[in-house]
């Protein structure tokens, strides 16, 4: 159902959690939000480049995690550990998959068999739990999250595995393709950018093309 | 603008932190290019610019460690760095500029 959206379930070792899914069933490229508040910033914008995706022929997951969204597993039991079981499991029952994220949605995909991975802007832990620790001396907690304190040590030593690597030209690191534009995680106010999209669904469906052949 | 002054800086050196500083503040507080151009040195920020509140501070801040390759301590964060653009240019110069 090229274009659709509908409802699914997987299930991993504790429990059942919901997603999102659009286009056909291969290609297929699961992707993944950042944690706490960008997730918020990005998640219409994730939504537009899925679906530009199904219109390029490109199957799409966007799962919530334990803790997140709809699941009924308790925020503040949210841990990185439970969240890239929850990944592993999905990645396992519906292979194969390309693993596509944004900001620190790539800390998710490491040690998932994927085919391969797409990351952008990704964000390291360390670099993460010193911008939650900033928020939350601003805040009192990160945007009505209390943060497992297990999960932050967690997340203050994580890294993210190799992948093609899209940032914004802002961004001074390194990248296998820099941006014009603005990073729309970045916004205190949640917007949308549908012509980055639009490069973005391109870049992506050449990527897959490329490891395809 | 009014010029930003700040001790022993180089004048590129410094149009490119204020360019950065413009920058940074549009993206997080989604405000126009245009309206970013208007900010001179004496335009308040911190209580004035009703986006700027405490969150997207945090972002400004950190999204400026990125772009300048710096790192700003909290005890350095206070009313004064935020008062003006003028001010938050300063004091980023003053990090990236050593």
């Amino acid at each position: 159902m090229t274009g659709g959206l509908d409802i699914d379930y997987y299930d991993w070792s504790g429990g059942r959690e919901a997603m999102l899914c659009f286009g056909p069933l291969r290609p297929r490229v699961l992707l993944a939000l950042p944690l706490f508040e960008e997730y918020n910033r990005t998640r219409t914008f994730a939504v537009t480049l899925l679906h530009m995706l199904a219109g390029r022929g490109i199957g799409g997951m966007l799962p919530d995690w334990p803790g997140t969204g709809e699941s009924r597993a308790p925020t503040d039991q949210m841990t990185l550990a439970a969240i890239r079981a929850a990944y592993r499991a999905l990645v396992h029952d519906r292979a194969p998959i390309f693993a596509v994220s944004i900001r620190s949605g790539a800390l998710l995909d490491v040690g998932a068999p994927v085919v391969a991975r797409w990351h952008l802007a990704p964000q390291e832990g360390a670099e993460l739990v010193r911008e939650l620790e900033r928020q939350r001396s601003a805040e009192g907690d990160v945007a009505g999250n209390v943060i497992a304190a297990l999960s932050l040590a967690q997340l203050a030593g994580a890294t993210v595995a190799p992948a093609r690597v899209l940032r914004m030209e802002s961004d001074p690191r390194p990248a296998d393709r820099k941006l014009q534009g603005s990073p729309i995680w970045r916004r205190a106010e949640p917007a949308n950018d549908r012509p980055l999209a639009q490069i973005l669904a391109d870049d992506i469906a050449d990527w897959i093309a490329t490891c395809a052949a | 603008m009014q010029p930003i002054r700040a001790a022993n800086l180089l004048p590129e050196g410094m149009t490119k932190v204020e360019q950065t500083v413009r920058a940074t503040l549009a993206d997080v507080l989604g405000i126009s290019a245009e309206r970013a151009a208007d900010f001179t040195a004496t335009t308040p920020l911190f209580g004035a610019l009703p986006e700027l509140d405490s969150m997207a501070v945090a972002g400004v801040l950190t999204e400026l460690e990125d772009r300048l390759a710096i790192v700003i301590e909290d005890d350095e964060v206070d009313g004064d760095m935020l008062e003006t653009f003028g001010s938050l240019v300063e004091f980023a110069a003053r990090k990236a500029l050593v």
